[in-house]
């Protein structure tokens, strides 16, 4: 177990920062959930919802940040300290940066018409259930500190990129065959694949951003690291 | 990364110190680069002051005290050995202490009396220089120019220990030791000190035990964490201070000990 700091208001400190960044993950991680469901289900009240939830996501970003701010002039933290606080700082944007990819692709998905391909809609829902799945085992790895995993989830993107181009290239090969139900719809699927892939995009980035608050190291992550 | 012999201002090795059957250093072994600032930190006791005055010998004067292990000045001169006497070592090796501690005299004698004694001017106009150049790299000379017969007692804590610190370097040393030389200075103070720091590791290597982390942080290249009178940790400062390689040292540097 960690010891304890000598200075009981910077240990104080220090813990709700990382209360806050759990309460916004839980929040982040409830706003993609929820919008990847709307994609299948197009229920606009969860599409409100995300919207709602982003409310909250950018208020607790803003405590995040204060509170960072307020711990690195009355206590000069260094060290593990030092790199929590640069590391909350880093992540809470990526979160925040979620958080809207969330929103505006729930937005979307409620105006696609329920005659649009299911087989487009399947495709898109399991990108998205991988995302989730992403993220949720980024955020594990950075409250528990656990690099491996870190690792593992930052690999995770590479399977995202492929289902990302796999689904782009479905949609455009379905356009060149004027295939209505899908040219109807325009770029909307395209921009709800790109929210998604790039909320892959941000978890990567808090990969990183956990194997700094680890090592002390930014690590140039390869493909090969995992082969 | 090779390390050239005369890259150091002295090497130790081994070094373990007594007092009486009381262990003050266990074992330490650490090399001092010339022109860096080293920081020694560490709890009250672990050591880093003990280890400190083992650089100049001033252990020598304590009885129960045991100094064992190897201590090279530039490499090559044994600092405990018969080869140097305790007064050059001291010219080679001056030391600022915790307590400004200028003589009763003037400000002028205060910094004239070192060059004297080690014969270092042949002429009255060639001490006047040395203590108007030493006065001035000590960032004091300005203050005092007009009052150099006034008695040094009467000075500022921060200026006493600044006419200290020119005091040392009078007599040329190339290593300065620095015994938590701020400890008793306003910040202020501290803070022109830990300027004329920076300045003088351009022709001396510094260093100086500190209770003060930020301190530590602000002025030295190089960092030792000593505990128990154990060398636990040292390196490079940024590195220290962001990611040391011992659970010990992150805990001590942020605040965690006890």
């Amino acid at each position: 177990m960690e010891n304890t700091h000598t200075d009981k208001n910077f240990e104080q400190k220090l813990k709700q920062l990382q209360d806050d960044l759990i309460k916004m993950s839980e929040i982040v991680e409830k706003q993609i959930e929820i919008a990847v469901n709307v994609i299948k289900t197009k229920d606009s009240q969860d599409a409100q919802l995300t919207q709602n939830l982003d409310e909250q996501v950018d208020v607790a970003e803003r405590d995040v940040r204060d509170l960072s701010f307020e711990i690195m002039t009355l206590h000069r933290p260094v060290a593990s300290d030092l790199r929590l606080v640069f590391t909350a700082l880093k992540v809470s944007k990526e979160l925040e940066r979620m958080g809207d990819h969330s929103r505006n692709l729930a937005k979307r998905a409620i105006s696609i018409s329920s005659s649009f391909d299911d087989e487009l809609i399947e495709q898109m829902y399991s990108l998205g259930r991988n995302v989730q799945s992403m993220v949720n085992q980024v955020l594990d790895s950075f409250f528990k500190k656990d690099e491996l995993k870190a690792k593992t989830s930052w690999n995770q993107d590479a399977e995202i990129d492929k289902e990302y181009k796999s689904l782009l290239k479905n949609l455009i090969e379905r356009m060149h065959n004027k295939e209505t139900s899908v040219v109807d719809e325009g770029t909307k699927p395209i921009l709800i694949a790109k929210s998604l892939e790039r909320i892959g995009d941000h978890a990567t980035n808090i990969a990183e951003e956990v194997i700094f608050n680890i090592t002390g190291h930014y690590i140039d992550l390869k493909k090969s690291d995992f082969e | 990364m090779v390390e050239q012999v005369n890259s150091f201002a002295i090497k130790t090795k081994n070094v373990s110190v007594h007092y009486g059957n009381k262990m003050a250093i266990d074992d330490v072994t650490i090399n001092f680069t010339k022109n860096d600032v080293t920081s020694l930190i560490g709890p009250s006791g672990c050591g880093k002051s003990t280890f400190l005055r083992c650089l100049n010998r001033m252990n020598d004067v304590i009885d129960s005290c045991k100094v064992q292990g190897e201590f090279l000045l530039n490499g090559v001169t044994d600092i405990y050995g018969d080869s140097i006497q305790v007064e050059t070592l001291r010219e080679k090796i001056g030391m600022v202490f915790q307590k400004p501690n200028p003589f009763p005299k003037s400000i002028f004698e205060n910094v004239a009396y070192g060059p004297k004694i080690h014969g270092l001017a042949s002429t009255q106009s060639e001490l006047n220089d040395i203590v108007m150049d030493s006065l001035n790299r000590a960032g004091l000379y300005e203050e005092v120019k007009d009052r150099m017969d006034d008695i040094a007692t009467g000075l500022s804590g921060g200026q006493q220990q600044r006419l200290c610190i020119a005091r040392a370097i009078a007599i040329r040393p190339e290593i300065i030791l620095m015994d938590e030389p701020c400890s008793a200075l306003d910040p202020i103070a501290t803070a022109r000190i830990e300027e004329l720091i920076n300045e003088l590791k351009e022709n001396y290597t510094i260093i100086i035990v500190t209770h003060s982390m930020s301190q530590a942080s602000r002025i030295s290249q190089r960092t030792a964490f000593f505990h128990l009178g154990k060398l636990i940790e040292h390196g490079d400062t940024s590195k220290i201070f962001t990611k040391p390689d011992k659970e010990q040292t992150n805990d001590y540097i942020t605040g965690r000990f006890g």
